[in-house]
């Protein structure tokens, strides 16, 4: 009788999430294999048109968005983790009694909204009356605006400004669980702090990397917001296409099916990145 | 009939056997401690008491009724924990309240009665404080009151002073002995530290790996051990394997050992040519530079090996005919060096034999 | 000799510390110069900016779509945050005191919706609500889902999918570390399990539910994807209003909004700071 009552605790979140998440995800593959209609939502009948036409036609296009995508997402994350790993390692050993508030300071961009953060960004390296174009002209360093934003450095920009925080948190998490002594071990045995960060600190922090790694990217190729924003229709990325198909063609099995190939695409590239450095953390064990 | 009565206990955690088939009766306002060493079953012995664990087999009588299936709060014990567990959310007013309010006591008579219990365990006047400001030592004596101040049939105490350091531990251990005799609440407590449960119990019960090896008074666990792991556990003790020769015209057990011919006054029958142990701890041992000729007294000699300074006492290892290694305490004062010859001196009623 | 391998290692540790500092400056650099924007007299932020002018924020409060937005987004967060807050406590209270054997597996499927991208379970909540009408409609009830993906209640669904397992993490983590002596501390002083769940374990944890709480309210408030998506017919929330509206004007009321919604998540934080920096004392 006490089995039965402690699964009332579970039972209405267990039933919203199988309601209204995997059957909706089950639902959201079958409608990749209808055959879509510009006059209703979905025409009656199944096909493989969809995934058809989004590999070969016109012209490999939306191949060639996908590979801009998973570039996009590669490039985003390496600087996200040349630019957070120093700080993930500067703040897992700072004695300073700010700790805490360098660690609001990582936080409290997630805790606003990314059209904020985007818009932000748009202030700031506007192409005509930006921040940074109205500073170079007033010192007379340039003549015409230089373009920052409307193009793959502004989204980039966006990007590694929103998807910061998530590489950083993970790698803070496994540096502070590495034993400090190890480091000074490493220094009594005659290790510059670099090296000791490259041959011992690094090494054991790996786990963190690939979590914040695979967070990021695969938080960039599902990207929507920041590429519209700070890309115009200049950057199209897969994102993009697919909230098209959705909102403006109206092409649901279409859409369904693009963002099953870039489901797909990201879970390919996270795997070699998971072959890759399980490989390499071999070599170290 | 005995206040708390523990029949043919046995508790086992899948394969493994934590407790196993022990036989315990406490009678009213004793002290009884378990002792042992981690991993005896001590700690579960009393979590079975409390009713925190379920005994596989055996059972519980509290004044000869059988409490199993009772749950904790209905058993009217009053625990100590050894980490004290006190709310961290309410004051020390309301931990001391908590089981009170539990049994419906009316305002008044609680407010009276915590007022004494704070007076008895000496922190008037922080009644409005939280555990985080107090000190260990104050933690643990309102974690005292708070079980003894519901006036519990039994108390239980899970090695309460493991968390104090060493000075603090040795006043707190006089602390709750004169304050259990003062209520005079039959009483459990757990402990791994010999020393304690020698200066606090009427009774220790001494377990290894889940049973109960000799129950006694402190002396009769100090001087006459049933066995080498009691022997072993309380205090030091040299252990030497003798043969029973005979007896001689004193009463006095004669045997023959590697270290020569000892004499023993032991109590219970021997028979000639029984292989046993016999036992005789390090402060019972008097260094003599010359050859002793007290009669009665055994004489072993052999020369100094070790010596080591302890402020109060100074050790010696002996070592003697045959890889043997007596280890003696002297006066701090005495002046034997390494390497001297020595003899070692010991009355036969000093001497105590267990039976292999 | 010696001084080189000095000076090479000042220098280094000046570069580190100059990255980090940068890193830092970079991360809060955009919403700094939102708020400053948001002051700005001039219509762009210029270097040294032209003047301190409340006249943006006038023309937020003028306008209706941005406030009509600010309190549905509000709503809606406060309703999310009670729904999630709920759900998510008592799963966290099951996972970690009764879970036995499926444990781990129960874990990730609660933080299922963390783990997939937010905007795949948009699109596939969409798809699922117009099956839903589809499948009522040829029931012949129209009348009663209606338009599903458009309404109110498919919309709070979504924030409450997304918003869940951060409170399950928050509490789960307080329940996990906490100190079971404690409640065995009260039993052995005569409470029965309800009691001491009531009066020691729940006010313990408290801190760890109003976190989760806070953090699916903010959380909920800045929800792109979903709240894209899943429009409401007539309304929309803070974000979506502000995106539709900065992706074609350079107006700095944007900004004035901007600021508010920073505000008010600042406001959420010290609300609960100080919250549960009493409420913890007390029971």
């Amino acid at each position: 009788m006490r089995a039965n009552a402690t699964l009332l605790l579970i039972a209405p979140t267990v039933g919203l999430l199988v309601g209204f998440l995997v059957i909706p995800y089950l639902n959201m593959v079958v409608m990749s294999f209808r055959t879509p209609s510009t006059s209703q939502v979905f025409a009656p009948g199944y096909t493989f048109a969809n995934y058809l036409k989004a590999i070969f036609d016109p012209d490999f296009y939306y191949l060639r968005v996908l590979r801009d995508t998973m570039a996009l997402g590669v490039t985003t994350t390496a600087i996200c983790l040349v630019l957070g790993y120093p700080v993930a390692y500067h703040l897992a050993r700072t004695p300073s009694r700010f700790k805490s508030i360098l660690y609001a300071f990582i936080l409290s961009p997630l805790l606003v909204g990314v059209v904020v953060r985007c818009y932000g960004w748009m202030i700031i390296l506007g192409n005509n009356d930006g921040l940074i174009n109205n500073i170079l002209r007033d010192l007379g360093l340039i003549q015409t605006p230089i373009q920052l934003m409307y193009n793959t450095f502004g989204v980039s920009v966006g990007l590694v400004h929103i998807f910061l925080p998530f590489m950083i948190l993970p790698i803070l998490g496994a540096i502070q669980s590495i034993d400090p002594a190890l480091e000074e071990a490493a220094q009594s045995l005659g290790a510059t702090r670099l090296k000791t960060i490259f041959r011992v600190v690094f090494p054991l922090s790996l786990p963190g990397v690939q979590a914040g790694s695979v967070l990021v990217f695969v938080l960039t190729i599902s990207a929507y917001v920041t590429p519209i924003l700070l890309g115009g229709f200049k950057v199209v990325i897969m994102p993009t296409l697919v909230i098209q198909q959705l909102l403006d063609a109206m092409l649901w099995p279409f859409g369904a099916a693009l963002a099953f190939i870039l489901s797909f695409s990201g879970a390919v590239v996270v795997y070699l990145y998971f072959m890759a450095t399980s490989w390499f953390m071999k070599g170290i064990r | 009939m005995a206040r708390l009565a523990v029949k043919d206990l046995s508790k086992r955690f899948g394969e493994v056997v934590a407790v196993d088939g022990i036989d315990l009766e406490i009678e009213e306002r004793e002290l009884v401690s378990l002792l042992g060493p981690s991993g005896c079953g001590k700690t579960t012995t009393l979590r079975c008491i409390a009713g925190f664990e379920t005994p596989t087999a055996g059972r519980i009588l509290f004044d000869g009724a059988d409490i199993l299936g009772l749950p904790p709060e209905a058993r009217n014990i009053g625990m100590v924990f050894q980490n004290y567990a006190l709310f961290p959310h309410m004051t020390v007013t309301q931990n001391l309240a908590f089981g009170l309010e539990m049994r419906r006591v009316p305002k008044a008579e609680m407010a009276a009665r915590i007022a004494r219990v704070l007076e008895t365990v000496q922190l008037e006047g922080y009644g409005e404080r939280y555990p985080r400001q107090l000190s260990g030592g104050q933690q643990q004596r309102i974690a005292l009151g708070r079980a003894l101040v519901i006036e519990p049939r039994v108390l239980l105490l899970d090695e309460p002073l493991a968390n104090l350091d060493a000075k603090l531990r040795e006043e707190m251990r006089f602390f709750v002995r004169s304050l259990q005799k003062r209520v005079g609440i039959t009483t459990v407590y757990v402990t791994h530290d010999q020393a304690e449960a020698m200066v606090i119990s009427d009774r220790i019960a001494v377990m290894f790996q889940g049973g109960i090896h000799q129950i006694g008074t402190p002396t009769e666990i100090y001087m006459r051990p049933v066995s080498r792991e009691v022997a072993n556990f309380i205090g030091l003790s040299n252990f030497i394997e003798a043969r029973v020769r005979g007896r001689d015209e004193g009463g006095a057990y004669v045997l023959e050992s590697a270290l020569g011919e000892i004499r023993s006054a032991h109590l219970d029958s021997l028979r000639e040519g029984e292989a046993v142990t016999l036992i005789v701890r390090p402060e019972a041992i008097v260094l003599l530079k010359d050859k002793p000729d007290r009669v009665g007294a055994n004489a072993i000699s052999g020369r100094v090996k070790e010596r080591y300074f302890l402020g109060n006492i100074t050790g010696y290892r002996i070592a003697c005919a045959g890889d043997a290694v007596l280890q003696v305490q002297g006066e701090p004062w005495a002046a034997f060096a390494i390497g001297d010859p020595i003899w070692c001196r010991f009355d036969a009623d000093k001497t105590w034999i267990i039976g292999d | 000799m010696r001084a080189a391998a000095v000076l090479r290692k000042r220098l280094g540790r000046g570069l580190y510390l100059g990255l980090v500092g940068f890193v830092y400056a970079f991360l809060l650099l955009p919403l700094v110069i939102v708020v400053l924007a948001s002051l700005n007299a001039g219509e762009y932020l210029t270097f040294p900016p032209e003047g301190f002018s409340l006249r943006w924020y006038v023309s937020f409060f003028n306008s209706d779509p941005f406030i009509d937005s600010l309190v549905f987004s509000l709503w809606l967060a406060f309703l999310c945050m009670i729904i999630a807050t709920l759900l998510g406590s008592m799963v966290a209270l099951y996972v970690v005191r009764f879970a036995r054997k499926w444990r781990d597996q129960l874990r990730l499927f609660i933080l299922m919706p963390l783990l997939l991208p937010e905007i795949l379970t948009a699109i596939a909540l969409l798809f699922f609500y117009y099956r839903i009408e589809t499948v009522l409609g040829g029931l012949g009830l129209e009348g009663v889902g209606g338009a599903f993906h458009k309404t109110f209640l498919g919309l709070l669904i979504g924030h409450v999918l997304v918003t869940l397992p951060f409170v399950f993490l928050g509490l789960s983590a307080s329940l996990y570390n906490f100190d079971l002596s404690l409640e065995e501390a009260a039993r052995s002083l005569g409470a029965d399990k309800y009691t001491t769940f009531r009066r020691i374990t729940l006010p313990i944890v408290k801190p760890g539910i109003i976190a989760g709480a806070l953090l699916s309210f903010i959380i909920s408030f800045d929800l792109f994807n979903i709240s894209l998506l899943l429009k409401a017919t007539g309304i929309v929330t803070l974000p979506i209003q502000l995106f539709d509206y900065v992706r074609f004007e350079f107006d700095p009321t944007a900004a004035a909004v901007s600021t508010v919604s920073i505000v008010i998540t600042v406001i959420a934080i010290v609300l609960t700071e100080k919250l549960v920096g009493l409420r913890s004392l007390r029971f």
